[in-house]
């Protein structure tokens, strides 16, 4: 055995990092590739626009009076409180800015993987299935914490600072942990939404229409059902609907339609486990007949 | 020699499809090359030892542990797929760190070991230059960088000569035998015969998911002799040519292919076939345009060797 160590084994004696950390190289290497490409730092860069026009909002907010020539008849919508958050949380831009940025670097997540086969290095490696989700997931979530949880969290900051008082928070003291349960609520669901439409095809291009596609469909089915039946509940159908109720039940705002909220949370839950449940199916499949 | 990865009773099958059945080997120290046509069971037996498929029925342990689902064993073993599973945005240095990454080693150590993989396999040159711009020749390398790259003490290599040009095929070549060389285990797939006569002696020929025939390759080719080798001489005077040939007791049918200008001959001696041949070539008047050899592949040899 002495040989065989001379001629080429190289042994190591440092400390390899616990298991619990596997996903996070997949992980880095999906956030690196996304800023990588060009379109993509030019649409996150765009996509900061309204955390950008808010914080303004809440700027003007705190000085009225200084902005009255500009901001006369807005006073309403300029107050700060719970709802503005909703507003920001669930505004369309923000929804259609993630479908963008996943569209761009998330789309290939899994889809690349199953076009060039390297789903099998992967898994050659001491690496789960499960943390091979965990890290394409972290890409997605990483993202959508940027566009969603990040920005509204400063905004309440700012809230803060701008006021120079803690009345803000002692008036709503829930505010912080409301934004950190939606914006993980979103999270949580567009991962699953990017993930489960990046598994179904080897083509990018095909998921990216996918990812567009399935989002507007349920927007546009919502009309139709609406037309037909004059019903609230075809906001069930809709995945910006669902997310919107959600979001005012969490704010504890008047929701867009009033259909319980816990349907909606229900729908989106539902998808989230049968994407889980689809991708994990997807990935046992990891076989080639020749 | 105890063996290193030992395979009892395996089958694995894709709903109605035979990938392989009932396989039962051991494998030693030293290269093993796997040989069979395309669809054998290669990839499947590949895939199972590698630990991507659980086999149907029976079980393979690797160092006296099971496979499946056993991540430890996963350290010891490197893999190297057919297909190009790359990251083409990536540089050389970045996709092999990445890779590196996910075995747990610090950030230091990932970049130390992918160089030296990169030098081993002559790419240090290209670290820096994104894979989507490498020849055939380079990806082939960088695929063999990732196997050895964590110093595995046991190589699964799925065709790694495919599509290389000579000079690229003589360079893994030796690449392997240098593996081989350190002590590793090394399995390689293939399904051109003369590129494993280059690796190794030692080949297991699977055929249909089943191992047709297990040991030296001189064997194989002993049962090669003693099959009738089919050889197309094509030439504008090939009436003259089989006449010529037809006395030869070697020679044992003569095919004509009017339409084609070609003729085939069945012969049990090749050597002495040639040297016949070689001695007609220098008479001014005959032309040879091409020669090949209809049943000079591995599923002519496949085909005899089940009697077909």
């Amino acid at each position: 055995m002495a040989e065989v160590r001379e001629k080429g084994y190289h042994h190591w004696e440092g400390q390899l990092q616990d298991k619990g950390r596997a996903f996070w190289p997949i992980t880095r290497t999906g956030i690196k590739l996304a800023f990588q490409r060009k379109r993509f730092k030019f649409l996150f860069a765009l996509s900061m626009m309204p955390a950008i026009t808010f914080a303004v909002g809440v700027y003007i907010s705190e000085r009225l009076e200084d902005f009255k020539f500009m901001a006369q008849g807005a006073e309403r919508t300029l107050q700060v409180n719970p709802g503005f958050f909703r507003t920001y949380l669930s505004l369309d831009f923000i929804f259609f800015m993630i479908l963008l940025l996943m569209a761009l670097g998330g789309a290939g997540l899994i889809a690349d993987d199953f076009r060039h086969k390297a789903i099998q290095l992967y898994f050659a490696r001491p690496l789960t299935r499960l943390d091979y989700l965990l890290g394409k997931a972290g890409v997605v979530m990483f993202f959508v914490g940027l566009l969603t949880l990040v920005p509204a969290l400063i905004l309440f900051l700012l809230k803060l600072l701008f006021s120079g008082s803690f009345k803000f928070f002692l008036d709503y003291p829930w505010l912080p942990l409301s934004i950190v349960i939606y914006s993980a609520f979103l999270m949580i669901f567009f991962t699953c939404y990017v993930l489960l439409a990046s598994s179904v095809s080897k083509n990018r291009n095909y998921v990216i229409a996918l990812i567009f596609a399935v989002y507007y469909f349920s927007e546009i089915a919502r009309g139709i059902f609406y037309v037909i039946f004059r019903s609230p509940y075809s906001i069930l159908l809709s995945i910006p609907g669902n997310l919107q109720q959600v979001a005012a039940a969490v704010f504890q705002v008047k929701p867009v339609q009033a259909v319980p909220w816990y349907l909606s949370f229900l729908v989106l839950s539902v998808f989230c486990l049968l994407s889980i449940f689809f991708l994990r199916r997807k990935l046992r499949g990891v076989e080639v007949i020749r | 020699m105890s063996a290193v990865i030992e395979a009892r009773n395996l089958s694995r099958w894709y709903g109605n499809v035979l990938g392989i059945s009932e396989i039962t080997l051991d494998i030693e120290p030293g290269i093993t090359a796997l040989l069979g046509p395309n669809g054998a069971g290669k990839s499947t037996f590949m895939k199972i030892i590698t630990g991507q498929l659980k086999a149907n029925i029976g079980q393979v342990r690797i160092f006296g542990q099971p496979v499946w689902n056993n991540r430890h064993i996963f350290r010891r073993l490197g893999f190297c797929p057919e297909s190009d599973a790359f990251y083409e945005e990536l540089d050389g240095l970045e996709f092999l760190t990445g890779l590196l990454s996910l075995y747990g080693y610090d950030r230091k150590e990932c970049l130390d070991r992918a160089n030296r993989a990169l030098e081993l396999v002559e790419l240090k040159d290209a670290s820096r230059r994104p894979i989507r711009s490498y020849s055939r020749g380079m990806r082939q390398r960088i695929k063999i960088a990732q196997t050895i790259a964590h110093d595995p003490e046991i190589l699964i290599l799925d065709e790694p000569l495919s599509g290389l040009d000579p000079l690229g095929k003589r360079r893994i070549i030796r690449l392997i035998k240098e593996f081989r060389d350190a002590g590793k285990t090394v399995v390689v797939s293939s399904h051109v015969l003369p590129e494993v006569e280059a690796l190794t002696s030692e080949i297991i020929l699977i055929h249909n998911g089943k191992i047709l025939a297990r040991g030296d390759i001189h064997f194989i080719r002993e049962l090669l002799d003693s099959h009738p080798h089919m050889i197309r001489i094509k030439s504008p005077q090939y009436r003259e040519l089989a006449r010529l040939l037809a006395p030869e007791e070697y020679v044992l049918n003569i095919t004509f292919e009017p339409e084609a200008s070609a003729v085939v001959f069945e012969t049990h001696h090749r050597d002495r076939f040639f040297n016949r041949l070689n001695e007609l070539v220098l008479d001014p008047g005959l032309d040879l345009e091409e020669i090949t050899s209809p049943d000079d592949n591995l599923q002519a040899v496949f085909d005899y060797l089940v009697g077909r």
